[in-house]
């Protein structure tokens, strides 16, 4: 794959000779073998790729080279003395020995001395079983130790943060874990402290290890040092049963591999996968997988019956649901049925219930984004870039939410591409996200008015030849950038970045990108799991499955579908609104909950309360399902197999590891039960038929066919045509003897020997994408300016997501939820807290066109002036009950409460 | 003659002792490192020697032990250091006595006993729990009802040991390589090889040994 | 037999003693050894051991003769069918020991060929541990079954929660020579 050559990465950590941009290629002898390699490539590396494994506790793939283990000694002819190879670089003509009698001596002598300081409590050690540093003994050890003597010992073991423990006795300061704090997830938090044999990892005094990337030193620590605390003493790597699969709890879809022991998920890890997150996972993703096993997880159908929901069996859940559905459809017809939700589903959910709705009701009154995201067309239609794109990116321009808050390991892919490969990066927004500090320009505006800014930067990058001050940074690295990397888009992160705002504004920011000329490309920044899929698949009004409307498609999908909708539906805003106003009758809730995830609190509420019928799909109880007449528990993440797609659009398949307790059903299987007693037969059995059906009827994703899914290592990207060449395809991503190699510290070969062999044919992959495909269109809009605040004492409220809020995710996982926050704050710096004259902390009343509420203010230094922040995923009162769907921009008024002290004069 | 020749095996028997024992008033004697079931030590002090570290789990060719670690809670724990086996349990429709758990064990927490008789009506009476297994304040094994005991047999219950125990290797001979026990203190080394082998040689029929 | 109108009251307790002791003192094993456990079960007849001493004189070789059956080794699926019919053919009252782990659980050999567990076939009334038992083990299995036939109730053999779990009851009310058989798990 294309990775670049860490030799490569212009950074101040040149320990390596690098040449920039060099791709030539040098002869290297490794044991007697020639091998062809770039120049400057690291040693370790090519011989890796050639099959010659090379002991190492600190070189990682994905980090720099400090050579602080010395365990990769190898000889280099005409060299004096061992070199450690994962600092030297190949260059024409180097011969190497890996296995002398030198090198066997010198890995000898440097296992020994770091088990000098090494206990030997592996039967007690979570690492035990796994650990490099047992299995390289074992490998290249000395077999015996002489040191007799009492070791060290200290405090075993101490909290770093709230989910990582640090055994200091067992560390081998190897910098694993300082390296990547620093260099990849930009907290440096924990550092070296001490001298000689009294070095150890050390946080700041008083500052944990708090950030959102720290369970991967758990992960790459060579030795047990660093453990997770929610799999601490859980299982023993001999019990664990493993499946690789995709993280779900947001749209990036990080690879990893799903633990089990004893039908107990007990830990997720994650997998290199070269294009999506290069072994990386948030702590969100990596500890998320507790709410599975939540016990308030609804395992059996609920009537309505007497006032209460309770327990029914499925056949009598599914006529009852049926019966609604039908009296619904009889009397008022299919328009008077909403479907709302199916963004956290598999694909297959998604295409199972648009046939459901589309085909079977034919409603076409279906929306899986909850007012949170941007309009359908544009997801589906515009020119999309793949994450990939952003290391060769000519630019990238920030127009959305904060990465690091919600997609936080597109935000590692950004921060890599800004700072290691040196990717200029454009910040637009109100307020001040992660990647702020690495943003060359910040440009900032008054929320729900990007495009003054974005007017500007469009003509900057379009060649302008005036360069205003504030992008000429900017400017200066773009053209520095051009020496490395002259051809290649403006990618542009494009999402919501507040849900007090309408979406128009964004969009039409976004239209002055996409018509400059600067041959800009647009990565979704939309956050929930897997909504792309849902959109795609055609739970979106207006569109079929196939990233088609329902114009270009009718014919097309009418000779599998019994019906296909005339007209386009409403969205959820509309549907919601309908459904208060009474012309809806039926919601069918798909795994979600409107009251707490529609933006606009008030209408959810009133809209459940109004509607006659509900249908509620839901893994837990909440306030929405308190209006159902039927609640079906379904089956979630890491008990069903399917597929979910990426932000960029990138299938990837699903992995089962447990059988859930209880009695639940996924949700596609649920709508092929409904539509059978609806009288339509989908002949849907398996979650394979499903996949040949989307393969079948659905354009975009045309060759994406249950084996595909099942063969591509790394998942395809859609339209499979224009990406074929990217599917590296392997007959399974993981198996056990590639497990400790692969997933536990070291990322898995991305080449080599996983292709198929031994005469297993591969799937056709390229298959000619077919036509009607309804791109968007970005049509000049009329420039509609955003009003300007009222007066001066309003604030604009910017209602954004934190990465742990009161999702269920967080709250049901007993690791994060002590990391969440529930109640809502608002958020102002210290000029508006002076100018409101109250403290830190104070209660004060909060006044928007909607209503009013009481909510505690704090200082927050990065949010500018006239902007006061609220968090959308905390619990009521919060900024749902101030936000009015119908307003294009939420502005407050903040009072006191308590009296003002009128100081004497 | 040759009609009555084949009585004269059957008359000679007549006369020789009775080769059948009185199981169940008395039992024959087991060999040494006979493998039985299993009791969990524990150390003189009363710390039990389990850390929970599965190895035993993860060597059993039948699967048949189920162990979990938990952390060992720091004002009264319950072995040395900071794990302990929190579950453990054994179940005896599985297990085929073949002591490779004992091999295992970093901390000679399992070993196993002569204890040998015992047969169940119930497949969950079969699942030996840790509070059965573990031994008693004088270091004995626990009785359970369903099990034929005669006498002190439980003398003889956390004895051998390993099968590779140190002693095996002329080296070690007359060392000892194993901490001390609940009740019994620290064991007097192995024998070598050749006194234990003359040791129990049978010269002739053992001996019904009655106990009890 | 016309033994199940027999009222069950203390003019009949001695009489139920009696069956039972009459039971309990010749009960005669089928010849049925599947594997290595049957070479124990043969030394448990041999003259150390002696099984006889127990009313156990004979192995035998039509099942319609045996009141016992020791499922003596591993249960091959193939064998299954065979083991069960043994059973069928076996007249009441009749009792099962399982004998070793392959027979009770299937033991080391977790996989699809054996059956795991023989009491997933036939109803089991006590399992004999070791792989494989020594014939004291089985005879204390067997001294086990004396104890539960001399305790037992002579007419329902099986208590709730006995052996696997499944409970035969008959269903009432319904005559004739076909009775169905309700296989319930208690």
């Amino acid at each position: 794959m294309s990775s670049v050559p860490i030799s490569q990465w212009p950074s101040e950590y040149k320990y390596s000779a690098p040449v920039a941009g060099d791709t030539e290629m040098v002869n290297v002898t490794i044991d007697g073998v020639e091998v062809q390699a770039p120049r400057g490539e690291l040693l370790i590396k090519v011989a890796q790729d050639y099959g010659t494994y090379i002991p190492r506790f600190c070189y990682h793939e994905r980090m720099k080279p400090v050579g602080m283990c010395r365990m990769c000694l190898v000889e280099v002819e005409g060299m004096r003395g061992l070199q450690i190879s994962c600092a030297t670089p190949v260059v024409e003509g180097m011969v190497v020995t890996t296995q002398s009698p030198d090198v066997k001596e010198a890995q000898d002598g440097v296992l020994e001395f770091l088990l000098i300081n090494h206990p030997l409590d592996c039967p007690v050690c979570d690492r035990g079983g796994e650990c490099p540093l047992q299995d390289q003994t074992l490998a290249f050890g000395p077999g015996e130790s002489r040191f007799v003597e009492e070791k060290r010992h200290f405090e075993k073991p101490i909290p770093i943060s709230d989910l990582v423990l640090l055994d200091r006795e067992r560390c081998i300061q190897c910098g694993r874990c300082t390296r990547f704090a620093a260099e990849v997830a930009g907290d440096p938090l924990i550092d070296f402290g001490g001298r000689g044999s009294s070095t150890e990892v050390i946080t700041y005094p008083g500052a944990p290890f708090s950030s959102y990337f720290s369970g991967n030193v758990v992960q790459i620590c060579p030795v047990g040092a660093l453990t997770a605390r929610s799999y601490r003493f859980k299982a023993r790597p001999w019990d664990l049963s493993a499946v690789e699969t995709s993280c779900q709890s947001c749209s990036v879809g990080c690879r990893g591999v799903l633990d089990s022991a004893s039908n107990r998920l007990v830990r997720f890890l994650g997998v290199d996968s070269e294009p999506v997150n290069h072994g990386w996972l948030c702590d969100k993703g990596r500890y998320g997988y507790e709410w599975v096993h939540a016990k308030d997880r609804l395992n059996i159908p609920l009537v309505a019956r007497g006032g209460g929901l309770v327990p029914e069996s499925w056949p009598q859940a599914l006529e009852l649901a049926t019966s609604v559905i039908r009296d619904v459809f009889d009397k008022h017809g299919a328009k008077a049925i909403g479907v709302l939700g199916g963004a956290q589903g598999t694909n297959e959910d998604a295409y199972a219930w648009a046939r459901l709705a589309k085909g079977v009701i034919g409603t076409d009154n279906v929306d899986a984004q909850l007012g949170d995201g941007l309009p359908a067309e544009v997801v589906i239609g515009m020119e999309r870039a793949t994450i990939a794109d952003l290391d060769s990116a000519r630019a990238i321009v920030l127009l959305g939410p904060d990465l690091k808050e919600e997609l936080p390991v597109l935000y590692l892919r950004v921060r890599r591409a800004a700072v290691d490969l040196g990717v200029p990066l454009v910040d637009i927004g109100a307020s001040n996200t992660g990647l702020t500090p690495y943003a060359q320009a910040v440009l900032r505006h008054l929320p729900g008015d990007p495009e003054a800014v974005t007017e500007k930067l469009a003509a900057a990058l379009a060649g302008q030849p005036t360069r205003p001050d504030e992008l000429r940074p900017l400017l200066e690295a773009i053209d520095k950038r051009a020496l490395i990397q002259k051809e290649g888009p403006v990618v542009v992160v494009l999402g919501r970045s507040s849900v007090a705002e309408a979406a128009d504004a964004t969009v039409r920011a976004a239209a002055i990108l996409a018509q400059a000329g600067i041959s800009a490309k647009f990565l979704s920044a939309l956050p929930t799991a897997n909504v792309h899929g849902a959109l795609d698949l055609g739970l979106a009004p207006g569109f079929l499955p196939g990233r088609v409307t329902l114009a270009a498609g009718r014919d097309e999908l009418a000779k599998t579908w019994a019906r296909v909708p005339e007209e386009q539906g409403l969205g959820a805003a509309k549907i919601l609104a309908n459904a208060a106003g009474g012309e809806i009758k039926l919601l069918v809730l798909l795994n979600c909950d409107p009251i707490a995830d529609f933006p606009d609190g008030q209408l959810a509420k009133d809209a459940l309360k109004n509607v006659e019928h509900v249908i509620s799909l839901n893994s837990f109880t909440n306030e929405s399902m308190r209006h159902a007449d039927v609640v079906f528990p379904i089956t979630v993440w890491g008990e069903q197999r399917g597929s979910i797609s990426n932000i960029e659009g990138r299938v990837a398949r699903l992995g089962r590891k447990i059988t859930p307790d209880g009695s639940t059903m996924e949700p596609w299987r649920i709508a092929t039960e409904l539509a059978a007693r609806l009288g339509h037969e989908m002949d849907l059995e398996s979650f394979t038929e499903v996949q040949d059906e989307i393969a079948q009827v659905a354009p975009a994703f045309v060759g994406v066919d249950s084996k595909l899914i099942s063969w591509a290592r790394d998942g395809a990207v859609l339209p499979v045509a224009d990406h074929a060449a990217e599917i590296t395809l392997a007959l399974s991503s993981l198996d056990q003897n590639k497990r400790s190699a692969g997933v536990s510290w070291e990322p898995i070969p991305t080449s080599g020997e996983d292709t198929p062999g031994n005469g297993a044919v591969p799937p056709a992959v390229i298959s000619p994408p077919r036509p009607a495909q309804a791109l968007y269109s970005w049509a000049k809009q009329a420039p509609e300016r955003t009003a300007a605040l009222a007066d001066s004492y309003s604030l604009r409220l910017v209602a954004s997501r934190t990465l742990y809020g009161n999702d269920l995710i967080t709250t049901q996982s007993p690791s994060l939820a002590r990391l969440a926050t529930v109640t809502a704050q608002l958020r102002v710096n210290e000029r508006e807290r002076d100018r409101l004259g109250v403290a830190d902390g104070e209660v004060v009343r909060v006044i928007s066109s909607r209503s009013s509420i009481e909510l505690p203010l704090v200082v927050d230094p990065s949010v500018p002036e006239r902007v006061a922040l609220v968090a959308i995923n905390r619990d009521a009162p919060g900024a749902s009950d101030l936000v009015d769907i119908n307003e294009s921009v939420t502005d407050l008024r903040i009072e006191t409460l308590s009296k003002p002290v009128i100081k004497e004069s | 003659m040759g009609k009555f020749s084949g009585f004269r095996i059957t008359i000679a028997q007549v006369f020789k002792p009775k080769v059948t024992g009185d199981y169940p008033n008395s039992k024959r004697p087991k060999p040494e490192r006979f493998h039985g079931r299993h009791v969990l030590n524990r150390y003189e002090d009363g710390m039990e020697k389990c850390i929970g570290c599965e190895l035993c789990a993860g060597v059993c060719p039948a699967n048949c032990i189920y162990v979990r670690g938990a952390d060992n809670p720091p004002d009264s724990p319950v072995s040395p250091g900071e794990r302990y086996g929190f579950v453990y349990e054994i179940n005896y429709l599985r297990c085929i006595h073949c002591d490779l758990c004992v091999e295992a064990c970093p901390t000679e927490a399992i070993t196993e006993t002569k204890l040998f008789e015992f047969s169940f009506t119930n497949r969950q009476d079969a699942i030996y729990t840790k509070s059965e297994l573990v031994v008693d304040d004088q270091g004995r094994a626990q009785r359970q009802p369903w099990e034929l005991w005669l006498g002190d047999e439980d003398d003889q219950t956390s004895g051998w040991m390993r099968a590779t125990a140190s002693a095996g290797q002329a080296e070690f001979e007359g060392k000892v390589g194993w901490s001390g026990e609940l009740g019994v203190g620290v064991r007097a080394a192995e024998p070598s090889q050749d006194k234990t082998r003359t040791a129990i040689a049978p010269t002739s029929e053992p001996e019904e040994v009655a106990l009890g | 037999m016309g033994l199940e109108q027999v009222p069950h009251n203390f003019l009949t307790g001695r009489l139920e003693d009696l069956v039972r002791w009459a039971r309990r003192n010749s009960v005669w094993p089928a010849t049925f050894g599947l594997a290595c456990c049957a070479i124990e079960m043969m030394a448990t007849g041999a003259a150390h051991y002696d099984q006889a001493r127990f009313g156990m004189e004979v192995f035998r070789a039509s099942p319609r003769q045996a009141d016992l059956m020791i499922v003596a080794g591993r249960v091959s699926q193939k064998m299954a069918p065979v083991l069960r019919q043994v059973y069928d053919q076996m007249v009441e009252p009749k009792w099962v020991i399982s004998m070793g782990v392959c027979a009770s659980s299937g033991g080391m050999f977790n996989n699809y060929a054996l059956v795991q567990g023989v009491d997933q076939i036939v109803p089991v009334d006590v399992y004999v541990p070791g792989c494989p038992p020594g014939p004291e083990t089985l005879l204390h299995g067997i001294l086990t079954l004396h104890e539960e036939i001399r305790t037992g109730a002579i007419m329902k053999r099986r208590g709730p929660g006995k052996g696997a779990g499944i409970q035969i009851d008959n269903i009432d009310g319904v005559t004739g020579s076909v009775r169905p058989v309700t296989i319930t798990s208690s």
